[in-house]
């Protein structure tokens, strides 16, 4: 059968607990928000192929509980994430804080090269608002990663943020396939990810590929 | 997991319309278990024991309750094989708190549970239960409503556990364990059995590290290679690790798994026999749901395994499959307890070659 994407991306979302990672993988997988959702226990993922710039991108997206309880085994598979999403809720000091902590446990357990964004969900609750975005913006350029509010509940900036972390890997990508090929050599799509295969260690993820 | 299924049914294939309501999925009378809507309603009545044989078990399961303790130390063949057939729903509650010795520390300790809510409890165990009281069984008519009696009361079940047990505090697989306790009894009962279950059923479940669970899963693993060798195969080959699909079967006692009635049953033996139910049970989703090659074929990777796990056909998941595929595994005492020597002490020795 013929593979029906050009690009396998894994991504992971983490943050605390009730910041609304669920949902706002509900929200871009299945374009719809419920309140009520169920708190995660353990490890879930979804799947959507998007286009990006004429290329079909096949994204993984893993969904981890938030628990510090379940960094046990949770961390294990933040190995062979290419992109991670940083969730924290600007109604809640405490989750703003612990981007710290969630930072460092990036660099503890993901490859050196992985992606980030940082997102500062249920921007829709103005009222209970503890989080300015100035501080969510602050924070952004002092660990440069990438940052934007979103709301899983009025649809706003989700598939921007998923849109933007691909497009950022699919760019890193390519360019270190451009450093390691000569120029005039074969670029095609079917190269680039035998090439990505290699430069990851063997890992739980890099065994899931979709024919 | 179980119930994105249900709302991904009700809202159909993906459309441009906001879901932002399920009304959809939602009914307005509830269904006999209180459920409004999501996975686990289940409208249809249930009549596969007749109300003759209802009403014998009833009175036979009164009558073994009035002599609990004979019937326990002398009889618990009696017992088990009751349990196997199902719990009477009238008497279910109370086999139930009798089951896992709740009513003994209920009897033993009549004031503490009052004692401990008066305690102030950790914060951050209090912040991390108040934002899980409303993401349990949120189409149950219990906790439909935000801070009604029944979140109320799950709120105060896990906050009583926080404080008895400061080493656990709060986890968050406790909450559906506590939930699905307080929909059969009250509040001072729920807690007592749930007390029982997270230090006695599921010992080290709730730790932190999650060694246990761990542990648990590589048992998992190596038992189903002898109940189900090509389904092990399949996982062994596609890496499909336990902790991906197994983690909340254990750690919330399949309360989000399995469809009600089974569940049901599934306690009540459970609550009987032990941890080793859940085992059972788990095997038997297993080998039903990637038993058959062509959904092997199928199913060629990880996560497409997953999805299957994660939606394993409903015929298998029914009571009268499960009870009955659970009870012909011929799996022995001894045979969970070799895996259990087994996988302890390869944990242990990779522990000791890591650390040295």
């Amino acid at each position: 059968m013929a593979k029906t994407y050009d690009y396998l991306f894994k991504l992971l979302l983490i943050g605390d607990s009730g910041v609304g990672k669920t949902s706002i993988l509900f929200r871009f997988s299945e374009d719809a928000f419920n309140i009520s959702f169920i708190s995660t226990i353990g490890i879930d993922f979804k799947i959507r192929t998007i286009d990006l710039d004429g290329k079909k991108v096949k994204l993984q997206i893993w969904d981890t509980a938030g628990q510090e309880r379940f960094r046990t085994i949770t961390t294990a598979y933040y190995r062979g994430s290419m992109g991670i999403m940083l969730v924290y809720d600007v109604t809640n000091e405490k989750s703003f804080e612990n981007i710290k902590n969630w930072i460092r446990n990036i660099e503890e357990n993901a490859s050196a090269d992985v992606e980030k964004m940082i997102l500062g969900n249920k921007c829709d609750l103005d009222a209970k608002r503890q989080v300015s975005k100035e501080r969510g913006e602050q924070l952004a350029v002092e660990y440069q990663i990438k940052f934007v509010e979103t709301s899983a509940k009025d649809s706003l900036n989700v598939e921007f943020a998923f849109y933007t972390l691909a497009r950022d890997i699919k760019a890193k990508m390519e360019k270190k396939q451009e450093a390691s090929n000569p120029p005039g050599g074969r670029t095609g799509a079917h190269q680039l990810r035998a090439n990505e295969q290699q430069r990851k260690p063997t890992s739980w993820l890099s065994r899931c590929s979709v024919l | 997991m179980s119930l994105q299924k249900s709302v991904k049914s009700a809202g159909g294939e993906r459309t441009d319309q906001d879901n932002t309501s399920i009304c959809s999925s939602v009914t307005t009378q509830p269904d006999r278990h209180g459920f409004f809507g999501g996975a686990q309603y289940s409208p249809e009545p249930k009549r596969t024991v007749s109300p003759s044989t209802i009403l014998k078990r009833e009175q036979k399961w009164l009558r073994m309750l009035n002599n609990w303790e004979a019937f326990m130390s002398k009889n618990y063949k009696k017992v088990r094989e009751r349990c196997r057939k199902g719990i009477p729903a009238s008497v279910r509650p109370k086999a139930w708190l009798y089951l896992c010795g709740g009513q003994l520390l209920l009897e033993k300790h009549p004031e503490e549970y009052e004692e401990l809510l008066q305690a102030p409890g950790d914060p951050k165990c209090m912040e991390d239960i108040r934002k899980d009281l409303h993401r349990q069984f949120p189409y149950h008519e219990m906790f439909i409503r935000e801070e009604g009696l029944g979140q109320q009361e799950l709120f105060c079940v896990l906050k009583a556990y926080s404080v008895l047990n400061p080493k656990v505090g709060y986890f968050q697989a406790q909450a559906p364990v506590a939930a699905f306790l307080l929909m059969h009894m009250p509040a001072v009962q729920a807690f007592w059995c749930l007390v029982s279950i997270s230090d006695k059923y599921l010992s080290g479940y709730y730790n932190p590290g999650l060694e246990v669970l761990q542990r648990d899963g590589d048992i998992l693993h190596a038992l189903l290679r002898r109940t189900a060798p090509a389904v092990h195969r399949h996982l062994g080959k596609h890496r499909v690790e336990p902790v991906l699909y197994a983690t909340e079967w254990f750690l919330c006692a399949l309360t989000r798994t399995l469809p009600w009635d089974s569940l049901l049953r599934v306690w009540d033996c459970f609550l009987c026999e032990g941890v080793k139910v859940l085992f059972k049970a788990a095997l038997v989703i297993l080998a039903g749901a990637l038993g058959p090659a062509k959904v092997r074929k199928r199913a060629a990777g990880l996560c497409e395994t997953l999805e299957v796990l994660r939606h394993p056909p409903e015929g298998i998941l029914g009571e009268d499959y499960l009870m009955y595929h659970m009870q012909r595994l011929n799996l022995t005492e001894e045979d969970f307890e070799f895996e259990h020597q087994r996988q302890t002490a390869k944990r242990r020795a990779m522990a000791n070659r890591s650390g040295s």
